[in-house]
């Protein structure tokens, strides 16, 4: 195997356009390195792209905020923007592994990587997240719901690097956050995380809803039905409508073929009172 | 100054941190062999044919050996079932069928795999359920011909590899006179021991002796098992021990040695193994799956009249030592509480499962995890506050044990709820735990209403919490200890022991302690020998809490012997009686003179060049408490040795959206006899909360048709750091006599109490009993939804059925099962 060390994304490209499906690349390898090691990967090349710095960094322009490929989860948890404009990104990488992996794992992996259990794609899903790929033929934008086609499957071209990706802040009065149950308190992946996204109009009325689920058989994925149940509701309404919504929730994650989707099940319903709950009251006068 | 009590450095301390400590699994030898095992892919077969070609291609493959190249009569530690290599058929997923040996490890390992096996799968006896139906296959259809050591009865019969039974035959009476019956049955998975040095052996072989160099927890018994697999005498084998990097019970008997023995004696060159990761999960010998059913006929007044307790314990495909624990039940029930007469029968049974073995507190928690979970069972029938009700059924002063046994001091553990109480007031703990049942409920009724849903709810109004007791009387392992002092030339004293320091500190500070106490040296002014099977009389190895209590009892014996060496020696010296004189911080002075002093070192060379050097030995064996021998049929462990007294109190909360229980506060109040080493017994009581927390709530160790389901540490679940508070700890002393300084022991039981004290805690958050191990958060789901109307925090109504008429209507309560 060859290991290549690429220094700007024009290298990445090169390396990428010449290995084509025989290369691999390497950002934080906290997906790679397990892989490889258990003989589930051999690629012929390594491309180690985490000596780039274009890939590095979060910036703001034009009320969009784009983040490099090479963030790492312990920089989105901890970086005050993401901590205030996307409170649940920041909440979902503070829930990956422990501390360790988050100081070396990146969101670009999490995103490329694709797994049903991958933490941060609930919350990217939310924020509407647009991915900026690149390769020797030319850049594209695509949708992180686009990219997903499946679990650990993406419509990222063996050629493509991800740069960077483009994420909606969270408006004036809006709210979200992200919750994930897992066998552990820590170092496990999900059995399921769950994300949620809400504006509220001054009157009260829920303006936009977007939820998003990780941790089942499919990819993450954002639960439309659901979301529909509760845009335009009252908050001071008095239906229980975070119980149906929870519900629904259960509904769309499948039927409880092993004990595990079983448990999903269960969990989703309180779960998403709980999570709605606590957004609500972080937008003032919602929860009047 | 007394060094009893403080809490010196352990020896071992600067090595292990400084990653130089030597551990068994670093151990090599140049012109070493590597061997590894094919082991049976199935749990149960017929061998058809094994072909070592495929594995006899690969580099470095010197041979490959099955059943028929080596030594083929069975052992065993009790009864002589278990062959070297399988013959003919498989009993277990795991079992040795052929070795392969070879230049390297990874040559030997791929060996291993390439082995071709030809077996004939059968259908496996799974469960112990399975294996006592009638017509059960038998697991071994030549029972009858294993010896068993000593010719004892043990009950054999089929697929029962022991049986206990204890009846004293008046139970029926004692049933009739009941208010209320409670019943109640309780089941527990396996443990495993999730040591992190995986199990090895380096064998030599020179001038017709082995020399086994191991990490290991009982070097003896290796000597004999070796001696005893290989058909030489026990001195052709000499064992000598390193660091161990973790064993709980798991590194007690012979596991890769006889192989390497055998090797290094047909290849005439050392010969090493060591279990790969895999290879730990299948083969370690697991704390026995069990089930325990408890009847109990109870007067309404709370008196329990009679206690029927019926066990089947799992020993998988061969008897380890599990004969030997089938006598545990007997010191457990009847010995904490008074529960009336008592039938108790433990039969322990074969199965297709990889054997199961010891884990620190052998069958400890389980027994106390049935035994208190209908405790608190019976409290409930009664309406009556599980801490009053303990208090009024606790054993007292002067009461048997079901071996006859006399408690003598049975009131510590009334000590010990006082002592808890302090600390952690049992009513204060009720009424906020109601208080908060209360909100939960008024946050559920309001939902259920259809109330404004976006409120924010009460902070925790979806946190259910519960308080649970738990006591124990533990044993401290009696079996045999040596020790020889000797004053070295510079002062200082060496112990030759082969006492193994498994980790607690007993060797690295207790004993070091003991005999720096009785010389009047500094404990670092001591130093101590690691084990070999040549150079130290008989020691029983690192198991039951022994080391402290009987390798410190000889200790303290032998260094007293020191003393009065060096004591005649100095008297002559210093020209004044022995008994005028002083030993501090390795000085003897002739009291009220300081002037007249000499250095040990000088007391010690002087008569090193006249009389000879100043050494001395000493042997202890704990004697066998007073019993009735004709107690039970089939009993091997005859008493309880040393007891020591065990109050555990857990409080939990348990979030009712993901099921999951948080240990939020947990103290212990333990009785060592005399702390030694307060900060090692902190470490064993803050260690064993945490291997019980997680026996209690996250491992896993399922088996499907004799397999086991998890085989990583991933999939295993050990707590992590952050689901383990902070233990709160009481320690109590009340000396032993013959301990070394009143010692007890004190490492192995706070593992004990620990599952029975928080499923009680879990039960009495949610209301609904769980009799079933591990507390997982889908089993407090399921229960949370099986109330009745999603009524999370009503607590099952148990209305005590009286006797009318002369005409009995009992209720049994408890889980249906
Ligand atoms: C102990 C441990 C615990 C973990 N726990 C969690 C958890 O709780 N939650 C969770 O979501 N994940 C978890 N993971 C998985 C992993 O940490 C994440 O998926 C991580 O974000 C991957 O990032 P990385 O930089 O390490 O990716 P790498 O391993 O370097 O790469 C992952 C994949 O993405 C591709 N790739 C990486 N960067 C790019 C790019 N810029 N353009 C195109 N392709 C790219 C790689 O080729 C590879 O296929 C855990 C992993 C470990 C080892």
């Amino acid at each position: 195997m060859q290991f290549c060390r690429v220094r700007s994304v024009a290298e990445a490209v090169d390396e990428l356009s010449r290995w084509g499906t025989e290369g691999r690349i390497l950002a934080g390898g906290t997906d790679v390195m397990p892989q490889y090691l258990r003989g589930e990967q051999s690629p012929a090349a390594l491309i180690d792209i985490s000596g780039i710095d274009g890939l590095q960094g979060i910036s703001e322009v034009g009320g969009v905020t784009s983040i490099g490929a090479l963030v790492t989860m312990r920089r989105l948890a901890t970086a005050s923007l993401v901590q205030l404009r996307y409170p649940a990104l920041a909440q979902a990488a503070a829930l990956v592994g422990a501390w360790q992996t988050q100081t070396v794992a990146t969101l670009g992996g999490n995103i490329c990587s694709a797994a049903a259990t991958a933490d941060t794609l609930p919350a990217l899903l939310v924020a509407d997240a647009q991915l900026m790929l690149v390769s020797k033929s030319g850049r594209r934008r695509v949708s992180l719901e686009e990219l997903l086609e499946g679990p650990g499957v993406t419509a990222l071209r063996p050629t493509e690097l991800l740069r960077a990706v483009e994420v909606e802040p969270l408006g004036e009065r809006g709210a979200e956050g992200y919750v994930k149950v897992s066998r552990r308190s820590a170092m496990d992946l999900a059995v399921v995380g769950l994300a949620l996204r809400l504006s509220v109009t001054p009157s009260g009325v829920i303006s936009g809803v977007r939820i998003a689920l990780c941790g089942g058989a499919r990819a993450a994925h954002r639960v439309p039905t659901a979301e529909s149940l509760l845009l335009g509701s009252q908050l001071s309404g008095d239906i229980d409508v975070f119980g149906a919504v929870g519900e629904e929730l259960a509904r769309a994650v499948g039927p409880a073929v092993s004990p595990e989707a079983h448990y999903r099940r269960r969990v989703l319903r309180g779960l998403f009172d709980r999570l709605a709950r606590r957004c609500t009251a972080q937008i003032p006068g919602a929860s009047g | 100054m007394s060094v009893l009590g403080t809490s010196p450095e352990r020896s071992d301390a600067d090595a292990k941190l400084r990653g130089q400590a030597i551990f068994g699994a670093d151990l090599s030898r140049t012109g070493m062999l590597w061997a590894a095992l094919a082991r049976s892919p199935v749990a149960a077969g017929r061998i058809r044919a094994i072909d070592p070609a495929p594995a006899l291609r690969g580099d470095g493959v010197l041979e490959v050996l099955t059943s028929a190249d080596v030594p083929d009569w069975r052992t065993g530690v009790i009864v002589s079932d278990t062959p070297l290599l399988a013959a003919g058929s498989v009993a277990y997923e795991g079992e040795p069928v052929a070795i392969v040996v070879a230049e390297s490890r990874t040559a030997a390992e791929a060996g291993a795999r390439a082995v071709a096996l030809d077996i004939e799968t059968a259908e496996p006896v799974s469960t112990p359920e399975q294996a006592l139906e009638p017509g059960a296959r038998l697991v071994h259809p030549d029972w009858n011909r294993f010896a068993v050591a000593g010719g004892e009865d043990i009950g054999r019969n089929g697929n029962v590899v022991a049986e206990v039974v204890h009846d004293p035959g008046d139970l029926d009476e004692a049933f009739a006179a009941a208010d209320i019956v409670v019943e109640g049955t309780y089941r527990t998975p396996r443990q495993y021991q999730a040591h992190l040095e995986p199990k090895m052996a380096l064998a030599t072989y020179e001038s017709g002796r082995f020399t086994i160099e191991v990490s290991h927890q009982y070097p003896f018994r290796l000597r004999d098992r070796v001696a005893q697999i290989t058909g030489v005498a026990p001195s052709a084998v000499r064992v000598v021990g390193h660091h161990i990097g973790g064993g709980f019970g798991a590194k007690l008997d012979v596991s890769l040695e006889a192989f390497v023995a055998l090797l290094a004696r047909r290849f005439r060159r050392p010969v090493r193994m060591q279990h790969t990761a895999l290879e730990e999960r299948l083969v370690a010998p697991c704390r026995a799956n069990a089930i325990v059913a408890v009847r109990s006929a109870v007067r309404r007044d709370g008196t329990i009249l009679a206690t029927d307790v019926e066990i089947v314990s799992d020993s998988g495909a061969y008897a380890n030592n599990g004969p030997a624990l089938s006598s545990i039940p007997m010191f457990v029930f009847g010995s904490i509480y008074r529960v009336g007469t008592a039938r108790i029968r433990t039969r322990n049974v074969y199965t297709n499962t990889a054997p199961t073995g010891a884990y620190r507190g052998v069958n400890g928690p389980w027994l106390v995890f049935a035994n208190e979970r209908h405790m608190d069972a019976i409290a409930d029938a009664l309406g009556r506050d599980r801490r009053d009700f303990r208090l009024a059924s606790l054993a007292r002063d002067g009461d048997l044990m079901r071996n006859g046994q006399p408690l003598t001091e049975a009131s510590i553990l009334r000590e010990a709820f006082d002592r808890v109480d302090e600390l952690a007031p049992w009513r204060d703990i009720v009424s906020r735990n109601q208080a908060q049942r209360g909100i939960v409920s008024r946050n559920q009724a309001q939902r259920d209403a259809g109330a404004r849903t976006s409120q924010p709810a009460e902070s925790d109004a979806d946190v259910l919490r519960g308080a649970g007791q738990a006591a124990a009387i533990w044993l401290t392992n009696p079996m045999p200890g040596h020790a020889t002092v000797k004053l070295n030339e510079d002062g200082t004293a060496t112990v030759i022991t082969s006492a193994t320091e498994n980790g607690s500190g007993a060797v690295a500070t207790g004993l070091r302690q003991i005999a720096a106490e009785t010389l009047g040296l500094a404990a670092d002014a001591v130093t101590i020998t690691m084990p070999d099977t040549d150079a130290t009389g008989y020691d029983a190895g690192s198991q039951g809490s022994r080391t402290t209590h009987v390798v410190g009892r000889a200790i303290a014996d032998a260094a007293a012997d020191v003393r009065t060496q060096v004591l005649d020696r100095a008297s002559r010296m210093l020209e004044a009686a022995p008994e005028d004189l002083v030993i501090t911080d390795g000085v003897v002075t002739v009291a009220g003179v300081p002037a007249a002093s000499l250095t040990l070192g000088a007391v010690a060379q002087a008569a090193t060049w006249s009389d000879g050097p100043i050494t001395a030995g000493a042997s202890y064996v704990t004697p066998t408490p007073p019993h009735d021998p004709a107690c039970a049929t089939g009993m091997l462990i005859k008493g309880w040795p040393t007891p020591t007294y065990h109050l555990h109190q857990a409080e939990v909360s348990v979030d009712t959206v993901t099921g999951r229980v948080t240990v939020d506060r947990y103290v212990v109040c333990q009785e060592v006899g005399r702390a030694i080493h307060p900060d090692a017994i902190a470490g064993q009581i803050q260690g064993g909360v945490a291997q019980g927390l997680g026996f209690a709530l996250s491992e896993r160790v399922d088996l499907d048709h004799g397999r086991y389901v998890q085989r990583t540490f991933k999939a295993h679940g050990l707590p992590l750091a952050e689901d383990v508070p902070k233990v709160e700890m009481i320690v109590m002393e009340h000396a032993d006599p013959a301990g070394p300084y009143g010692a007890k022991g004190a490492a192995e039981p706070p593992i004990v109490p620990v599952a029975a004290a928080v499923a009680n805690a879990v039960s009495d958050a949610i209301g609904v009993p769980f009799d079933t191990l591990p507390i997982t958060p889908e089993a407090v789901l399921e229960a949370l939804e099986a109330e009745p109307n999603g009524e999370t925090v009503a607590r099952a109504a148990r209305e005590p059925v009286v006797n009318r008429d002369g005409e009995q209507e009992r209720e049994t309560t408890g889980r249906a099962s």
